[in-house]
Formats: C-alpha cells, structure tokens, sequence
C-alpha cells in the first residue's frame, strides 16, 4: 500500500528542492496538491550517508536563555503578527489566488479589535502574510458570543479552507473562483456548530452556512478540497454515542458543495457506538467479541483531528484521547466514506440499516485497518504519515545496496496541566507503519525538562501538535512539533531510528502574554510564559509559531545545520 | 472610574483606528487606561464577582478561556480578565481569574517584563488543597 510508485507520486513535485522559498503554485491553481488540497505525496530523496547518524551528538541543543528571553537556535525570525492579543489555536496558511494568507483559529474569550475598534469574541483571524515583514490584519470574524456571561463555550479554535476550483464540480456548484473557510464555532456548550464562510475577498468574509449545529462539541476537522469530503469533529448529547474525556466523535459530510453540505455517516471507535454496553462491555485487545470497545477506557476517549492522506493513499488517521488514554486508528478511507452503502466502491454489502448515524460494532470495523493502544497517560493528540523515508542504514539490502525506506507516522499526545503538575511527561513518537496492520515504535521524540527547568516555567509543558502542511523540501528531512512553553522544536529525521534535534524557537513573552498561575507548596505564582500551540508551514517554506497565551504569531525561517539537513548535498 | 476608563478607552480606539492598520495592530498594546489603585485594591478573591469587578474597573482590556477539547485540564478552565495598568513599577497586566460562579478566585498585579521571567506572587481566595489543585 505504502510502496507508492514514483510516477504517480511526482505529480506537481516539480522543482521544489531547493528551499529558497520558491513559492510554488497556488492552491487554487494547477500544482501542487499534497493533501488535504489534492492527491499527490511528494518523493523522498536519500540525502544522509549509509551511516546515517553514526557520530553525531543527538542530543546537543543548546540551553534556552532566561524565561524572559527569546530562545532560537538554527532559525531566524522573519516576521511577526500580534493576532490582536488573541490566544490561537490553530493557524493555517492559504496561498489563495497569489497571496498567503493566515488565517488563525482563536481560543475562547474577547479582545479589542483595532479595525473596528469593538471588542469582539474571539474567533477567526484573517492576515495578509505575503509580505512576512509586514503583515497585514484583514479582518476577524467574531466567535460566539458568551453564555450567561460565560466564555466557558466559545472561541473557534479550528480552520480549514479550500479552493472553489479545487473542490468538485466546481461549475456546477458555483464555487469557482472563490475560496471557502470551514470553521467550528464554539467549543463546548449548549449549541456549538461548524460554519462555512465564504472568504473570497479575505478581508470581507460572507456567511454562507451552518453544515451543522446543535453540538456539544467541536475539534479538529479536515477537509479534502479535491473531493469536498469533510471529516468534522463534533458530538451532540441527542446523538447517543459514547465517549471518555473530549465528547466527540467524526461526522463525514460531502461540502463539495460548500453552501449544500450532504451528511454522509457519523464514525467513531468500537465501543462508542450509540447502545454500546458500556456497563459490561470487555477490551477487544484482551476479549474479542461483537460487544467490546478499543482502548483502554470504556467508552473510549473522544477522537481530537482525523488527517485524510487523500485518494492516493487513500488511509484516514485518526487519533483518540487528547492527552489520556489513547488510540490511534488507520482507517481504509473509501471504506469509511462508503461504508454505509451495500455496494459500489468501499461499500459494505452487510452495513446495517442504521449504519450512518447508529452504526453496529461491525460497522464500525469495516473500514478499520488496524488500531494502537496507547498507555493510559498519553492520549492521540496528532498523527501525521509521512511516507517512504529513505532508511540510510542499508542492512536489509546490504547485498545490492538497494535504498530501502520506511512509512512513518508522527503521534503526539498532549500536555495538559500548567507547571506538569500531576502528569506523566508528553512526548511523540515515531511509529513504523510500513505494515499497517501492525504498527511498532521506532522511536521518541522528546524535549528535556533541563536546563530549561521548564516545570518550572510556568503554563503548560509537553508535546502539543505535530505539524500537518506538506512542503516538499522538508517532507521526510525535518519535523516540528509544537511544545508549549519549550517552543517549536524541530527534529533531523533523515535517520528516522535516530531523529535529531536540529531547531527551536521559544517566544519572549511581551505585555500581551496571558498569565499562568499557580500554586506549588502553598504558594501562588502568575508567570509570562509563552506556549506553542501549533507550528505550520506555508508553501514558501515560512514556519509559523503561533502562541496559545496571546502573544501572538512569530514567523521563522530555517538557518544553520537546519537549513542544510533540507537541501540536497550538492546546494549545502 | 468606569466611566474614565471608557473614556480613555475609547480615546485610544479612535487614536488607533486614525492611524494606519499595520500601526494599529503592533501599537494598540501600548494603549493603557489608568487603573485606580483604590478600586483595585477592593477585588477580593473568594468575594468579588465579575459584574462587581466590572464596575470597579471597568470592561476588561482582554477575556481569556483556555477550555479546549471540552475537556476538563487543571486549572485552566478558569475564565481570566486582563486590564493593563501604570504604576511607579512601570506597566503591569491585572490579571483576575474566576471560577464557574463568577467569583475572584485569583488577583495578580503582574509588570509586562519581570527579571528572569520569575513569577509574581498572586493573591488567592483560600489556599487549600482545592486551589492547589487548580493548577
């Protein structure tokens, strides 16, 4: 399945090595399109010696400076948007129509916004970054407003957005030449719901529709804008399934079509189907039967973002838990879409009736291809496929020399509590899903606690989100994980056995750092600790480290032994 | 007091909004209204609640709320209001947390910039064994 063959894998790949901040093609437009934009993975190149990261010290960063400072290492700061003193969730970067745009999904609460000089509830910033040295606030679309005086339901912490000549039938439906944003809107409350707007002009977004409402909760959704097939994270207390921690589970819709979406089917993990016997159901791994559930809690803990690798790959992966008790799931993907049908391609001639919306535990099996159970204390925060990296090492064809590779799957779990309080460290990982009905751990991704004495710190430290945009130079050369308080950290996994770290960037907090406080031996401390919620790529190679605390976001560029592990050794 | 800060407020709003974009999105943190010493010194933790807060001080400068994944993490499903202020100190963020009922549980004075990035001590409603846990 993984061995994908070079012909249909360099479509769009072009001449994308050299880093330069070549900026590629418009998603709008011809190429590329790596997923969720379109089907093509981009080819690895073996750019490591046989010896792979023999000799080399792994674990040689250098210490951060004092928690007041700015810490960078093999980056450089390029530019930087103070997002209106909103803390972000989620960035994502759109070359819509030649210009990048930034559009940053925000965490509950309210701030003043500039432009119109109204205090508005967080929800979704628009930023021209074309110019990284100037970027341009273009508007915010406010999030819900607060219940009861309450911001405990708000924010829309979650973006996506796609090309109307990207999505199917475009004129047909009327969408070409203009660009669509999924967004939730609302976290966890009485009548959450997932928006589409249309954002053409960025910096004059138009309402188009609710695909749906009367949720209890929203997370992380997908979109793939080649098909329109959507993969929305939500629950709602009236649909009866059954979840741990985050109540939440996928619910496919087809918004090729964004202002007509079309429900597809709901899906989630065996043992969270609507009637499950939570009471007295046993754990599949240790007691098969068509009654048990999967993972280590009962009911399993609620999914946080499914990423879809398209029609090529055609595999959804999907993690569980957040940052407990987690499962990660490799899911056939037509079977997924088609599940519920009783023929055609992915369709199960045996789903039963209900299969949509109150799915059998075989339902919810047809389209799973296998699952991993995590320890009770890490969850499924992200998990990110990177396919075919070169192996340096040869061994298993030291005979011929051939290059030998590996599929990988980068998981995080999620740090939850401020100054790691009560709470085993959380890392990612590195799992081998060459044969993806058994996935093995390869290896860890982990940040020291020192000398950072980043407990101490203040706000939250571990693991957060692995970064999801496909750029071609670094696919398979580097990683970044988002940490927290430590800041975007960056591996070398050009020796995926041994990855190395190679960048970081921790932010200095400013006067628009949201306080973390908090109590240790009896005495309460506020401190101005930055935290990395999500690091992304643009498709010039730009990386965005956007702060959860409100201090907005910095954008960074690759310098140093960083800048060298992504070229080819003939441009180093 | 609320009506000064309004008016400072809204002073620094049209200040920001005549000038240009770029400007007013990096320049609006250097906006501050004048908190009353006074005032402030009357948020109690454990007693002062948000409509008691707001009159003493005012709308806040900033609304926090870190809830994420509907899930319950510690200690940060606690709403936060932000003001900015000006004392001798230099400038400081008040920073006040409340908890589901509305009530202070947390007051902070704390400067922009700290040596070292060490912490500022905070005022508590109560320190037991269920603010520890609000970590």
């Amino acid at each position: 399945m993984f061995k994908l063959t070079v012909s249909r894998l360099a479509r769009g790949f072009g001449a994308c090595l050299a880093l330069g901040m070549i900026a590629q093609a418009s998603a709008q437009g011809a190429a590329p399109a790596y997923p969720p934009y379109g089907p093509s993975i981009p080819v690895i190149t073996n750019t490591e010696g046989p010896s792979g990261s023999y000799n080399q010290d792994l674990r040689r960063e250098p210490p951060p400076n004092p928690w007041n400072e700015e810490s960078i290492w093999n980056m450089k700061v390029e530019g930087f948007t103070d997002n209106q003193a909103r803390p972000i969730y989620q960035p994502l970067i759109v070359n819509q129509d030649g210009r990048e745009i930034l559009y940053n999904g925000n965490l509950a609460g309210t701030a003043v916004n500039p432009l119109t000089g109204v205090s508005e509830s967080n929800g979704t910033s628009i930023i021209d970054v074309t110019n990284v040295r100037k970027p341009k606030f273009l508007f915010h679309i406010p999030g819900p407003a607060p219940i009861n005086g309450s911001f405990a339901a708000a924010g829309a912490q979650m973006v996506r957005v796609c090309g109307g000549n990207t999505l199917p039938n475009a004129s047909a439906n009327g969408t070409a030449g203009r660009w669509f944003l999924l967004r939730a809107f609302g976290n966890a409350g009485a009548n959450e719901s997932h928006q589409i707007w249309d954002v053409t002009d960025p910096a004059a977004p138009k309402f188009v529709t609710t695909v749906l409402s009367g949720l209890s909760n929203t997370h992380k959704s997908w979109w793939e804008c080649d098909t329109g097939i959507a993969y929305l994270v939500a629950g709602a207390k009236s649909d009866g399934w059954q979840q741990s921690g985050s109540a939440q589970h996928i619910y496919i819709y087809d918004l090729s079509n964004p202002a007509k979406p079309v429900f597809i089917r709901q899906f989630g993990l065996v043992g969270q189907q609507p009637g499950a016997p939570v009471a007295t159901a046993l754990p599949c791994a240790t007691a098969p039967s068509d009654t048990c559930y999967e993972g280590t809690t009962n009911p399993p803990s609620g999914v946080h973002g499914p990423i879809s690798m398209g029609t090529t790959v055609d595999r959804v992966y999907m993690p569980y838990g957040v940052g407990a008790s987690g499962v990660i799931q490799i899911d056939d993907r037509l079977k997924l879409i088609n599940g519920c049908l009783t023929s055609g391609p992915g369709g199960n001639p045996s789903a039963s009736v209900n299969c949509a919306t109150r799915p059998t535990q075989a339902d919810l099996l047809w389209p799973q291809v296998s699952w991993v159970t995590m320890n009770p204390e890490n969850g499924g925060h992200s998990s990110m496929p990177i396919f075919n990296v070169p192996v340096p090492e040869e061994q298993t064809n030291f005979v011929d020399g051939t290059p030998q590779s590996k599929s990988l799957l980068f998981v995080s779990s999620e740090g939850t509590a401020n100054n790691c309080f009560g709470q085993a460290p959380h890392d990612a990982w590195v799992l081998d899903i060459s044969s993806e009905t058994t996935p093995w751990s390869m290896a860890t991704l982990n940040v020291p606690q020192f000398p950072g004495d980043f407990c101490g710190k203040g706000a939250r430290f571990g693991a957060h989100a692995v970064t999801e945009a496909i750029y071609p130079p670094y696919y398979g050369k580097i990683i970044s994980v988002s940490w927290f308080n430590a800041g975007v950290r960056i591996w070398d996994i050009r020796d995926p056995k041994n990855p190395k770290p190679i960048a970081y960037f921790i932010q200095a907090p400013t006067a628009n750092t949201a306080a973390s406080c908090s109590t240790i031996n009896g005495v309460t401390n506020c401190f101005n600790a930055t935290m990395n919620d999500y690091v992304e790529y643009d498709d010039r190679g730009y990386i965005y480290a956007a702060d959860r605390a409100g201090t907005g976001v910095t954008i960074l560029s690759l310098t140093g032994e960083a800048r060298q592990a992504i070229l080819p050794p003939s441009d180093r | 007091m609320r009506n000064k800060s309004m008016i400072v407020g809204a002073a620094a709003v049209l200040s920001c909004m005549a000038a240009s974009a770029a400007h007013c999105e990096d320049g609006w943190s250097a906006k501050v209204a004048p908190l009353s010493e006074r005032n402030l010194a009357q948020v109690t933790p454990g007693l002062s609640t948000k409509v008691q807060v707001q009159s003493l001080l005012g709308a806040p400068w900033r609304i926090v709320q870190f809830n994420d994944c509907g899930m319950s993490m510690p200690g940060q499903a606690d709403e936060t209001w932000d003001y900015r202020g000006k004392d001798a100190g230099g400038a400081y963020r008040l920073h006040i947390e409340f908890d589901d009922d509305g009530v202070a549980t947390l007051v902070a004075k704390i400067p922009d910039h700290v040596a070292g990035g060490k912490g500022t001590a905070a005022k508590i409603a109560v320190p037991d064994s269920k603010m520890a846990m609000k970590m």
